[in-house]
């Protein structure tokens, strides 16, 4: 029993952190249909911010999640000014998208890789490595703390979603671009804020994941079928689902890895999303068949 | 009675004469086209090696069996990424299985890759044909997606399967010719190998089978309802481009003489052909070939000035975004389009 309890906190704390990794990328798939894979790319450069702070500044890796947020807006708007705004009259968009973010993937982990070698890094700080003793179960206070720092910082998105004027716009953009645009939202200024917040989310996630677990620039890959299988699990572009998708499937993956292997556990991610296309044959986001 | 018999003439009139049109069509267009011109690029290429009397070659033999194994494979990618339309990232998978199959049974019989190849080649259709009949249910994002999704899970199934070596790897025999002559086997069979694929997705473009695919990438839903099997296509698609990957994947790990999964089983590779195919031209007989030529020379010129992977990759990443956004039917098809198609890369 107390083993059953343990596997399920470090799913649970685990699922925490890949649902903020893939919050934004539901976002910005809701707001702008594109299916963002250089999303974990740029998730692993801001583990990579982060990792210059602590190393250098000695600032603390959870404290670094503003900084990291904030440069990753800044790329999100350089990145959307120079691809997405020029591509969004394309007619083979949601597909050009697709390819032009996976260029974009292995441009940022090139870049990644001339600044920063293909060594491992983790940051270190000090509750990386302690934990809280209940009974028999132990909770790694690394891993705690970065799922209820996600969770919390889901939730704060959701409600800005939910309650802010700028919230409205982004739901509504969501629901019915067009219709958006009838009622006066600029669609277009909503997407560079959602891409903008998508890829902060991605640099929140990043500080946190960069002492959960080892990072390197060609980490990315393997990110970006587990995220989709989340992302996909919980609906494409409801974050409330992605939340759930995530922590579903990382408690299996827990068990998976402890009663099975540890190398098996990330297999859990990729299997469910084919057991996703083998359910839902109509596309893993939901759409009816695309007609060109 | 009489009225019927009439009636079939005139039917086998008509389709006599739509044959006699077609043909006349198919003439003209043989016309100004320059077969001779891949045969002749074949013959040089045949005759390439002798430069080894004269000197040591071996470099620039290692670059056109490169170039070869790319050409080969991009231009099976082309028939399910270029005809039919459907991107996949995920054909290193079968660039590995043919690596691995063919040199497996070289590890265990003794049995040169140059023999096994076309099984290997089979091996990998077969598996293709089977992870199609899953993944081709999908098609644009959740299909690329899925696709990397497979080449993730045939990347742990490698890395841990003792059997093959697991992520260690194999060491192959190497043959005993000298130096300077053991390459040759390799690049003949790949110089074959590229030769065939082209051919064959030239044969499978002008077939009923190719015009299948093609209406399918154009609009699957219409090409259903015209009476197309669009499934049956698509997965035999699938699985025709995994056997030319495959095979040039089992005559390339018998010349690197090792197989492992970090060097087989790489999104980079898939994304090579994906970039070779839309620079040179997706969807033309050319195209691949060009691409392939120009990524494996562009690769070069980064190697040789900046001398790092890293900026490999980088440049391949930027490459493919300039050439996405600012030429998506790549040189083949904006040449064609605007009519200045040289007839020497018309292949079509």
């Amino acid at each position: 029993m107390a083993e059953i309890i343990q596997i399920l906190i470090l799913g649970l704390a685990l699922g925490g952190v890949i649902a903020l990794m893939g919050s934004g990328l539901s976002l910005v798939f809701g707001v702008m249909h594109i299916v963002n894979l250089a999303h974990p790319a740029l998730i692993v450069a801001g583990a990579y911010v982060t990792f210059l702070g602590f190393r250098y500044l000695g600032i603390d890796p959870i404290l670094m999640m503003i900084p990291s947020a904030i440069v990753m807006a800044v790329v999100g708007v350089v990145i959307y000014k120079l691809i997405f705004e020029k591509e969004a009259r394309s007619a083979k968009y949601s597909e050009m998208t697709v390819l032009l973010t996976f260029a974009l993937a292995m441009s940022v982990e090139g870049l990644l890789g001339v600044l920063f070698t293909n060594t491992h890094r983790v940051t270190s700080p000090a509750y990386a490595t302690d934990a809280f003793f209940i009974g028999n179960v132990f909770i790694p206070k690394g891993q705690l703390y970065a799922g209820v720092i996600s969770l919390t910082l889901i939730a704060g998105v959701a409600l800005f979603l939910k309650y802010s004027r700028l919230g409205y716009a982004i739901r509504a953009t969501t629901q019915n671009r067009e219709a958006a645009e009838l009622l006066g939202v600029n669609v277009n200024r909503i997407s560079i804020i959602s891409f903008a917040l998508g890829l902060a989310l991605a640099g929140a996630a990043g500080s946190l994941v960069s002492f959960v677990f080892s990072f390197f620039p060609a980490k990315h890959w393997e990110w970006i079928p587990m995220l989709m299988s989340v992302v996909v699990l919980g609906g494409m572009g409801s974050i409330l689902g992605t939340v759930v998708g995530a922590l579903v499937l990382s408690v299996i993956a827990a068990f998976v890895g402890t009663w099975i292997g540890a190398t098996w556990s990330t297999m859990t991610f990729f299997l469910a999303l084919f057991v996703i296309l083998l359910v839902r044959p109509q596309g893993l986001f939901g759409e009816k068949p695309e007609m060109s | 009675m009489t009225a019927t018999h009439l009636q079939t003439t005139s039917a086998s009139a008509v389709v006599e004469a739509r044959r006699a049109h077609n043909l006349k069509l198919a003439r003209k267009s043989d016309q100004s086209r320059a077969t001779w011109f891949p045969l002749v690029l074949l013959a040089v290429l045949t005759a390439l090696p002798l430069l080894q009397f004269t000197g040591n070659y071996n470099y620039l033999l290692h670059l056109v069996l490169f170039t070869a194994s790319y050409a080969a494979m991009a231009s099976g990618w082309n028939i399910l990424g270029g005809f039919t339309g459907y991107v996949s990232l995920g054909h290193a998978v079968f660039f590995g299985i043919g690596g691995y199959v063919s040199g497996m049974i070289l590890a265990r019989y003794g049995v040169s890759s140059l023999i096994t190849a076309p099984l290997a080649g089979l091996i990998a259709a077969i598996i293709g044909y089977g992870v199609g009949l899953i993944t081709l249910k999908v098609r644009g994002p959740s299909f690329i997606i899925s696709s990397i999704a497979l080449l993730m899970i045939a990347r742990i199934l490698f890395d841990n399967w003792g059997f093959i070596g697991g992520a260690n790897g194999l060491t192959l025999p190497t043959n005993s010719l000298s130096a300077e002559w053991s390459k040759l086997p390799y690049y003949y069979a790949m110089l074959v190998i590229a030769a065939v694929s082209v051919w064959a997705s030239y044969r499978i473009k002008h077939s009923k089978f190719g015009l299948g695919l093609r209406a399918i990438a154009k609009d699957e839903i219409k090409a259903e309802s015209a009476g197309i099997n669009t499934r049956f296509y698509k997965v035999l698609a699938f699985a025709l481009s995994a056997f030319f990957v495959g095979m040039a994947g089992a005559v390339w790990g018998e010349y690197l003489t090792y197989l492992r999964p970090n060097i087989f089983l790489l999104i980079g590779v898939s994304a090579n052909l994906v970039l070779m195919s839309i620079l040179g031209g997706k969807g033309t007989i050319a195209g691949p070939v060009i691409g392939a030529i120009l990524i494996v020379a562009l690769n070069e010129i980064f190697v040789a000035l900046l001398g790092a992977s890293e900026i490999n990759i980088l440049g391949t990443g930027v490459v493919m975004i300039l050439v996405l956004m600012f030429f998506p039917l790549g040189i083949v098809g904006t040449l064609a389009k605007s009519g200045r198609l040289p007839r020497l890369l018309n292949w079509d």
